[in-house]
């Protein structure tokens, strides 16, 4: 782990819509200038990113190979993820981390089994790295990635090559101007209950996006009985459990630590998950 | 003894401010893990963003440095925890800051009849603007003579290793009413990234805790006991059960825990009950037998030539 933000270059970037764009860099250089002891990520961990200048704000890898590039997919939305989505090829960024826990893939039993992934907006980020690792375990997967308009869309490319058969993935767009015209947890009900009738069973649904979206989803999941893995999101200072800022009540779950995927069984005890949250003084706000 | 000091002694383990000390529910994981107090994060009298990030990172295995500046919701905000840790039977410290003696009684006085058991004055935050009290003997007696003075309940001050005589400023403290001490804050500190040769913190510089400082920490604690008679709160780098007992040895009634809680929230049961076992593999009966035990030896004032 790379506990003392360090510079890395940016070696690609690639646009994947309008306001987004993933930024590729090679670790090796940190690994080796610094002695520092390597492990490979789980899919849903997140680095500190460091703009110096600007800010330092938490961010899921949204990929890592054996080659050790990582990269971080961003959209504009503030004044640090401008500053970040404005950089070029060979730019510096300071990153630290990985943190957290990521997805745990639940061990399957049976072939008519399968895992829905499900994410909103730029939550898609996270989720790649997990698909890579579905596919390379020949777990069934569905795909549903929910935005608001077609402009949106990110990833379509690389999810139809990687999703051999084309009705595994599938897009909602708010305003109807591409695929299913709704909410992804319409599209995710609906889609549910049809493999379920089918006879298939789902081993495990994992989410990550807008808070209200994933406590929909954990709902229904609730509902059907099966296990939901969610990534949350908050304001952090430390990313390893110190500052207290994105503690849950009541159970004290710290999202940067325990999180920030978590599954049915910490999320039930969770009375913020899908409510509450805190800005960056410590005040608790209505999601 | 008062009931609160009383508590105290019983369990002399206390969640230090600034670690996890936002919501009551960390504090109430720390609480039911041994600790005999909480100490909350430090509440000023608005809500205040602080500085950006970065403004925590660890630089050292398990040591950190910080300039998070007094981010705080404000007390109004904050009371809706403080009542919520009452309601959870936690013996609550709210550490207070303000901008003025007035502002600083007025947080306090808020914070007692929100239902805090004690109050911790921090006037000694590295990296923020209040540093200057702690620093200024007379400045230190009219800021905690005035919060004392409406007070019921009992007063902490905690006290910054970056002056250069912490005795005088203790003892300043002691005559103006202070209940008990707690030393030390975080020690100034600063790291520079090497490529592209800038302070890392927003802030510039911050403060340094965690297990580098315990060592300074001790010695200031040992100064302490020989000069003033409150209790003293060792805080700083108290990662295990043998760091614990040699804050005891210098002279401390008590041990603040922090940065070591990052790991895991049972950091804390760990560190007592390894505390707790010296004490019975050593025949003590309880912390109190061993404050200040590392006093009275005779050391060599002169080097031999």
């Amino acid at each position: 782990m790379i506990k003392k933000p360090r510079m890395v270059q940016i070696s690609e970037i690639v646009q994947e819509s309008k306001d987004v764009k993933t930024f590729t860099f090679n670790i090796n250089s940190i690994l080796n200038n610094y002695s520092i002891q390597y492990q490979d990520p789980t899919p849903g961990e997140f680095l500190m990113v460091w703009v110096p200048g600007i800010d330092e704000i938490p961010m899921s890898l949204s990929g890592f190979n054996n080659n050790k590039d990582w990269s971080i997919t961003v959209k504009k939305v503030g004044e640090c993820t401008e500053t970040l989505f404005n950089l070029e090829k060979s730019d510096l960024i300071g990153i630290r981390g990985p943190f957290g826990n990521g997805f745990q893939i639940l061990e399957f039993n049976s072939n008519n089994q399968l895992n829905i992934v499900v994410g909103g907006g730029i939550g898609m980020a996270p989720l790649i790295p997990l698909i890579s690792e579905l596919i390379k375990l020949k777990i069934k997967i569905i795909v549903i990635e929910g935005v608001k308009s077609k402009e949106e869309i990110i990833f379509k490319k690389y999810l139809e090559n990687y999703l051999i058969e084309n009705e595994t993935f599938y897009i909602s767009t708010d305003d109807g101007s591409y695929g299913y015209k709704g909410f992804a947890t319409d599209l995710f009900n609906s889609i549910i209950k049809k493999e379920i009738e089918k006879g298939n069973k789902i081993n495990q649904v994992n989410s990550c996006g807008p808070e209200q979206m994933m406590y929909e989803l954990f709902h229904i999941c609730e509902k059907l009985n099966i296990t939901f893995q969610g990534s949350l999101e908050r304001m952090m200072r430390c990313g390893f459990g110190m500052c207290g800022l994105c503690v849950l009540d009541p159970s004290g779950i710290r999202v940067c630590r325990e999180g920030p995927v978590l599954d049915s069984k910490i999320l039930r005890t969770c009375t913020d998950f899908g409510k509450y949250n805190r800005d960056f003084s410590g005040k608790k706000n209505t999601i | 003894m008062s009931e609160f000091f009383k508590k105290i002694a019983e369990k002399p383990f206390i969640l230090a401010s600034g670690i996890l000390g936002v919501s009551y529910s960390s504090m109430k994981r720390i609480f039911e893990g041994g600790a005999g107090a909480v100490v909350t994060k430090s509440i000023g009298p608005i809500l205040r963003e602080g500085y950006k990030n970065p403004s925590i990172i660890e630089i050292l295995p398990g040591t950190f440095i910080n300039s998070v500046g007094l981010a705080n919701p404000g007390i109004d905000n904050f009371i809706s925890e403080i009542k919520e840790l009452k309601r959870n039977n936690i013996t609550t410290i709210v550490s207070v800051f303000g901008d003025s003696i007035e502002t600083y009684t007025q947080v306090a006085v808020k914070a007692q009849d929100a239902g805090a058991d004690a109050i911790e004055l921090n006037i000694s935050c590295p990296h923020a603007e209040i540093s200057i009290i702690c620093q200024n003997k007379q400045l230190t007696y009219d800021y905690v003579a005035a919060v004392k003075k409406e007070l019921k309940i009992p007063l902490i001050v905690k006290l910054s290793p970056n002056v250069t005589d912490i005795g005088e400023i203790a003892l300043s403290a002691e005559k103006a009413g202070a209940d008990a001490i707690t030393a030390i804050n975080t020690v100034n500190a600063m790291v520079i990234d090497i490529e592209t040769q800038r302070p890392i913190l927003s802030h510039g510089s911050g403060g340094l805790s965690g297990k580098a400082i315990h060592p300074i920490a001790v010695k200031k604690v040992f100064n302490l006991y020989k000069i003033v008679r409150i209790p003293i709160f060792g805080c700083g780098g108290v990662f295990t059960g043998e760091d614990a007992i040699e804050f005891f040895l210098a002279g401390a009634s008590a041990v603040q825990i922090g940065s070591a809680l990052y790991q895991d929230y049972n950091a804390i049961t760990t560190i007592i009950n390894i505390a707790k076992k010296y004490l019975e593999v050593h025949n003590y009966k309880s912390f109190s037998d061993i404050v200040g035990n590392a006093h009275g030896f005779e050391t060599q004032e002169v080097p031999d030539f």
